[in-house]
């Protein structure tokens, strides 16, 4: 049988996309999802050309992470070889009088900036990419993907790396600052947990699920003005066939921290690496700022695992500051005589006390859903770990982010001192690396503030964070409490009543631990 | 609100899909991509939304995600797949019947048609060389359209009756479906498309009634030329096929035995074509010299002479009596198998003996060189003969470059297969071959050559050789047809619609022997792409004569990609009035890259300019132009920012000094080249100039544009006023290569 003349196919041109037939992507509620957490157009950075040239060069990064690199190796050298006084040893001085202080800041106002210019993950990432900034095709390592199971528990694992960077940093007295060479062994051990996960798993799974900082960058960043890379245009990003900045471009690699820009809804996981702006082929990926505070109140996928991870940093900050008391003293020593451990602090009461104090936090949201969540409210699916579908989870997962503000500035306030007082310190501590100075010098004994004023700016900072704490509460009860409360203004009150009180034990903590001290 | 995570739903008889609610961005590449709909969306926490009550277990979306958020466990829910048993004769010797069975009936075919998926983004399409829309065909096929799915066969194929009988289809389409991908067992689609053939032959070409005066040679009527001279006979172009064989059909004819390819189907395309009003030369052997008077007779020249060259081992004693080639062997068995053939005579006149296997003894032995396919045609083919005979192939039996099944169909036919060994030397016996000498090898990857051990070797004794270790081109071409053959391999990124695909994720499947299915089909995409492209004024060169010895399919594919473009370009050969289309407006494809904008800037303003001549343009980054867009333009206008210090290193950007070197074989195209630059451009128009030259393209203008014309306050924004230029240009009828706008550019 011969096909009849009008049966007759035309050849084409392009049959592979004559045989595509996706279904059709889901486009609406995009904005209804993503207005509130979208940045504002005209705030690109990326719109001024002189940045977009900066930024699309590909050695952009590599130049951000070489100053600190070239740092971090001479605090490594500096620290194992120099002078064991720790003032005047560059490792031990450049880190804690000034580097933990000035990486506060950079979160409470940029994000992860840090992020961007870290040497521990930049370093692991050049051998990972097998070159310090060219675009390459073959990575070096197995490529694994992390495992699941310790993926779904999102912040809680680099909580715990940071719990136990901490107790270790205390246990050694790394950051009294102690002997400099502590400070070396704890880099050199970094780098090189580092560089083991980069060899082993895909991507910066390092940066995002180990590495102790990135839970407290992750959501004390969120204070940040800058919401990173995000979409210019969401539906481009939606109706966009090939998805270079998550799979990789020519010109740029895969997001390495997950992120895909048209669905960010906080600057939680940008890097700002810019690797998305140098792939996107569509130049639909702008680098935007935002008002402060922004993505702790707008965001609207809030994830349970974030919301413990602030409870259990509160803890920690809450309990650095009551480890300064002479209460405390009382405890770890009878504890350390009871269990019969040499040193402090003693594991028992370090990780109990957060415990108690993080499981404090989440039991005043449970007390809050108990009081004011509606009867008749149901929740959609059976919750797993990182899901919000329980009556106590959906109240204690917003009430703990509005907390954010607060833990940043206790966090801050607590590293001032050693800024305050001996931040000057690097100063003699460079130039004995060439052998010309000595703990004797006017510059190594200068303090910038008394301890009399460091507290009186310690309660301000805490005060501050206690306002900003207050404002983003408001925000997030009225938007995300109140509507599953039996009482609007109730519950917005209540919230707003627990976020005063604790900004209040936070800064009378300050002036107790000046007077044990 | 919060995400959600689902847990495993996953049981030893069911699959199960998860979402990994932390990393998943809600990106939908999953969801669009799922053939069963297990995936949806969450557009309250815009996630994806996982239904395992759905799930199949064919893992597109674990292929498909960016983020490697998805999760899928537990077996493939696919029904056994139908595979007809080959026919073996019961009496081998002088039989050629067909071996490869077809379906039985309708219920075997609805039957295997029913465990396709008819996926979203078929991986099955980018791994058939030729593109065929094999959910759309098979779809037809559910619905008892034969008729229909013939028609959507025949959009990409004028071959589906050849190509289901000879296509290694493991390393192809079948290699590439998504229950192959996936561990299982693919869909046959191979016999699907087989029996749309059988059951529904091809249609002949429908010749128009208009003609539209081209006039088109072809060289070779091979599988390449048949595509070719379908496409543009029913285009209505006037075509004549140049063969130096009597016989059309190449290849097909010839070198593919009656068993596997049957007579009456191999030559079924050349019938038809002739019928159609194609003038086939046949008998006539066309030299390199030939071409220009070719080129003179017609509009435009496609050469498709194919590989026809076999390759010769050169070893002591290869020079002996009893030493022939594949060629020659196959030519012969082939004449002498088929009707009014003398088998036991030609056998005579090659010196061996042929003797009947049922009698208990065996007859001469030949030894063949080769384990591929067309040792495996000559074995067979020598079986049929009542010839014992032997391959020997230097690779592992794990990377044999063989069909499985076809090795498996040799082995039954008494073929002995012996791989890791190599032939060193041939002895004589009586002045002709009587021994072989053989060398044992080691190979441990599959792309690496193997090691010749020099001790162990082993002695066979030997009645023939047979030299089938495959073809190559006529050498006498390489000069007249540069930058040939092409390598079948992706430099750089490869393209991103197929990363998004996942064929390139999965690791190479064991249905499909171990081939890398994704990476050798974007591979074979090279060289579809260049098919497009002439590689001298009005000469386009396709299938073998294109990429080196490859299959048959490529070949039609590469047939029809050509003939599409010559019908696109409408070519005129000197004095011609007919040919140059003047109903369609130029084409002009603007190219850039840019770093800051400028460049960007710079493209867009030219194009506007260009635009409001009535040119059609097309503004393209140069990393989204690739042979496609380049063979779709008839003038490229390339720019490109400037780097380096001040004044020191200055030249093209990097990015642009790349694509130049990776671009194609250009054969005449025109260009028009601009460059932004902050100081002075010094040498980096010239630098691109020799690079597109040297690439056979033809540099038609060129422009510089510094910060004054570059300027918005400028009277005369220069890119404008260049594409002003352009477009006088294109209305006068020039194209010197002079250089115009702003600033001197030195030659």
């Amino acid at each position: 049988m011969v096909l009849e003349v009008q049966d007759r196919a035309a050849p084409q041109s392009d049959p592979i996309a004559a045989a595509v037939k996706l279904r059709p992507r889901v486009l609406e509620g995009s904005e209804q999802r993503f207005g509130p957490s979208d940045p504002d157009p005209n705030l690109d950075l990326l719109q001024r050309p002189r940045i977009a040239r900066l930024v699309r060069n590909r050695k952009f990064q590599f130049l951000l992470i070489l100053p600190n690199q070239i740092v971090f190796w001479t605090v490594i050298f500096v620290g194992l070889l120099g002078t064991a006084i720790p003032g005047l040893n560059f490792g031990a001085a450049i880190t804690w009088y000034v580097w933990f202080c000035l990486v506060f800041v950079m979160m409470v106002v940029v994000g992860r900036a840090w992020c961007a210019m870290c040497p521990f993950g930049g370093f692991a990432e050049w051998i990972q990419r097998r070159t310090l900034w060219q675009r390459t095709q073959k990575a070096l390592g197995l490529g694994r993907k992390f495992p699941e199971p310790l993926a779904r528990l999102g912040f809680i694992l680099p909580v715990g790396t940071f719990l136990l960077l901490t107790w270790i940093e205390e246990f050694f007295n790394i950051a009294g600052p102690g002997n400099p060479a502590a400070t070396s062994f704890m880099v050199i051990g970094i780098v090189v947990t580092a560089l083991a996960f980069f060899l082993v798993f895909e991507r910066r799974t390092f940066c995002r699920y180990i590495c102790p900082l990135t839970s407290l960058i992750g959501t004390v960043g969120s204070m940040g003005t800058v919401a990173g890379f995000r979409t210019k245009d969401r539906d481009v990003c939606l109706n966009c066939k090939t998805k270079d900045c998550m799979r990789g471009g020519e010109q740029g690699f895969g997001c390495p921290w997950y992120t895909w820009p048209a669905s960010a809804d906080s600057n939680l996981y940008c890097g700002l690496c810019s690797e998305c702006y140098k792939s996107c082929p569509e130049g639909n990926v702008g680098l935007f700022l935002q008002k402060p505070f922004t993505s702790v109140v707008a965001p609207r996928r809030r994830r349970a695992d974030i919301a413990w991870a602030i409870a259990l940093l509160w803890g920690l900050v809450l309990y650095q500051q009551i480890n300064a008391t002479n209460f405390f003293g009382v405890i770890d020593n009878w504890l350390n005589t009871e269990l019969h451990f040499p040193h402090y602090p003693n594991p028992v009461d370090y990780l109990g006390m957060i415990g108690v104090l993080a499981l404090a936090t989440a039991g005043v949201g449970w007390m809050i859903a108990k009081i004011f969540a509606r009867r008749d409210l149901e929740l959609d699916r059976p919750g797993a770990f990182a899901d919000r579908s329980s009556r106590f989870r959906a109240f204690f997962v917003p009430f703990a982010y509005g907390l954010i503000p607060i833990v940043g500035a206790d966090y801050f306030a607590r590293q001032l001192p050693k800024f305050l007082q001996h931040a000057p310190r690097v100063v003699p501590a460079v130039a004995h690396i060439f052998g010309a100075s000595s703990s004797h010098s006017a510059i190594y004994n200068f303090s910038l503030a008394t301890n009399g004023w460091i507290v009186v700016v310690q309660v301000v900072v805490v005060a501050l964070g206690t306002l900003a704490a207050a404002w983003s509460m408001w925000k997030i009860s009225g938007r995300e409490l109140a509507s599953i409360s039996t009482s609007r203004l109730g519950v917005r009150l209540t919230t707003l009543a627990v976020v005063l009180g604790s900004g209040t034990v936070a800064a009378l903590l300050y002036v107790i631990m000046h007077a044990a001290d | 609100m919060t995400i959600s995570d689902t847990m495993s739903a996953a049981t030893m008889t069911h699959p199960g899909v998860r979402i990994l609610a932390d990393r998943c961005a809600g990106c939908e590449e999953c969801v669009v991509r799922c053939p069963t709909q297990a995936l949806t969306m969450d557009t309250e926490h815009w996630v994806a939304l996982a239904n395992s009550d759905l799930c199949v277990g064919c893992r597109q979306c674990v292929r498909t995600c960016p983020f490697s958020a998805v999760v899928v466990e537990g077996p493939a829910l696919v029904a056994p797949r139908i595979d007809p048993e080959p026919i073996h004769p019961a009496r081998l010797r002088n039989d050629v019947s067909e071996i490869r069975a077809g379906f039985d009936g309708w219920v075997e075919a609805l039957s295997e048609a029913e465990r396709c998926l008819q996926c979203p983004d078929p991986t099955c399409v980018r791994g058939c060389p030729a593109h065929n829309d094999i959910p759309g065909f098979i779809n037809k096929i559910r619905q008892g359209d034969l008729t229909g799915a013939q028609t959507i066969l025949r959009r990409t194929s004028v071959l589906t009756d050849i190509c289901s009988r000879v296509c290694n289809h493991a390393a192809q389409c079948e290699g590439a479906c998504s229950w192959s991908l996936a561990g299982d067992v693919p869909v046959a689609i191979g016999r699907l498309e087989r029996f749309v053939a059988d059951t529904q032959p091809v249609p002949p070409p429908f010749v128009p009634s208009t003609d539209t005066n081209l006039s088109v040679g072809i060289i070779g009527a091979g599988p390449g030329g048949a595509g070719a001279a379908w496409e543009l006979v029913e285009a209505g172009a006037s075509v004549t096929v140049y063969e130096k064989d009597p016989t059309p059909g190449g290849l097909c004819h010839w070198g593919i035995p009656d068993f596997t390819l049957p007579e009456a189907v191999s030559s079924r395309p050349w019938r038809q074509l002739v019928d159609a009003g194609v003038d086939l030369r046949s008998g006539v052997e066309v030299s390199p010299g030939d071409l220009e008077e070719l080129l003179g007779r017609h509009d435009a020249v496609i050469v498709a002479l194919g590989a026809s060259q076999p390759m010769r081992l050169s070893v002591p004693g290869s020079d002996l009596g009893g030493v022939i080639d594949a060629t020659t062997f196959l030519q012969g068995a082939k004449a002498a198998l088929g009707d009014g053939g003398d088998p036991e005579g030609w056998c005579s006149a090659l010196g061996v003996e042929s003797q009947d296997v049922r009698h208990g003894r065996f007859g001469s032995r030949v030894l063949v060189l080769g384990a591929g396919n067309t040792a495996m045609d000559v074995a067979r083919s020598a079986r049929r003969l009542g010839l014992d005979a032997t391959c020997v192939d230097w690779l592992d039996e794990r990377f044999a470059l063989t069909r499985p099944d076809e090795l498996d169909e040799a082995r039954q036919e008494g073929v002995e297969v012996r791989f890791l060994r190599t032939l060193v030397a041939l002895h004589a016996k009586d002045d002709r071959v009587g021994r072989a000498e053989l060398a044992l090898t080691t190979q441990d990857r599959a792309d690496r050559r193997p090691n010749v051990l020099a001790k162990g070797h082993e002695f066979l004794d030997v009645d023939l050789v047979v030299m089938a270790m495959g073809y190559r081109r006529d050498p006498a071409f390489t000069d007249a047809l540069p930058d040939t053959p092409v390598r079948r391999v992706v430099v750089g990124v490869p393209d991103r619609r197929w990363t998004a695909s996942g064929i390139l994720a999965a690791p190479a499947s064991s249905y499909a022997d171990g081939n890398p299915v994704g990476t050798l089909a974007l591979g074979r995409e090279v060289g579809l792409e260049s098919a497009a492209l002439p590689v001298t004024d009005r000469l386009w060169v396709i299938g073998d004569a294109l990429i080196g010895p490859a299959t048959v399919v490529e070949a039609m594919a590469q047939g029809r990609r050509a003939a599409l473009a010559v019908l696109d370009a409408r070519p005129a050969r000197p004095g011609s009035t007919t040919g140059e289309s003047a109903d369609r407006p130029r084409r002009v494809l603007v190219c850039y890259e840019s770093l800051g904008g400028k460049t960007a800037k710079a493209a867009e303003a030219l194009a506007d300019r260009l635009s409001v001549d009535g040119d059609e343009v097309r503004v393209l980054p140069i990393r989204k132009v690739g042979r496609t867009e380049l063979a779709a333009s008839d003038l490229v206008v390339v720019g490109t920012w400037v780097e380096g210090l001040l004044v020191a290193g200055v030249r093209p950007a990097k990015a642009m000094r790349a694509w130049l070197a990776g671009l194609p074989r250009l054969g005449g195209k025109q260009f028009a080249l601009f460059c932004t630059y902050a100081l002075a451009p010094k040498g980096t128009i010239p630098a691109m100039r020799r690079a597109l030259e040297a690439k056979g393209a033809v540099v038609v203008a060129q422009a510089a544009f510094g910060p004054r014309e570059l300027a918005d306050t400028a009277a005369a924004f220069g890119p404008a006023a260049f594409g002003q230029e352009l477009a006088h240009r294109a209305r006068a009828g020039a194209s010197s290569g002079a250089s115009v706008g702003y600033r001197t550019v030195p030659r």
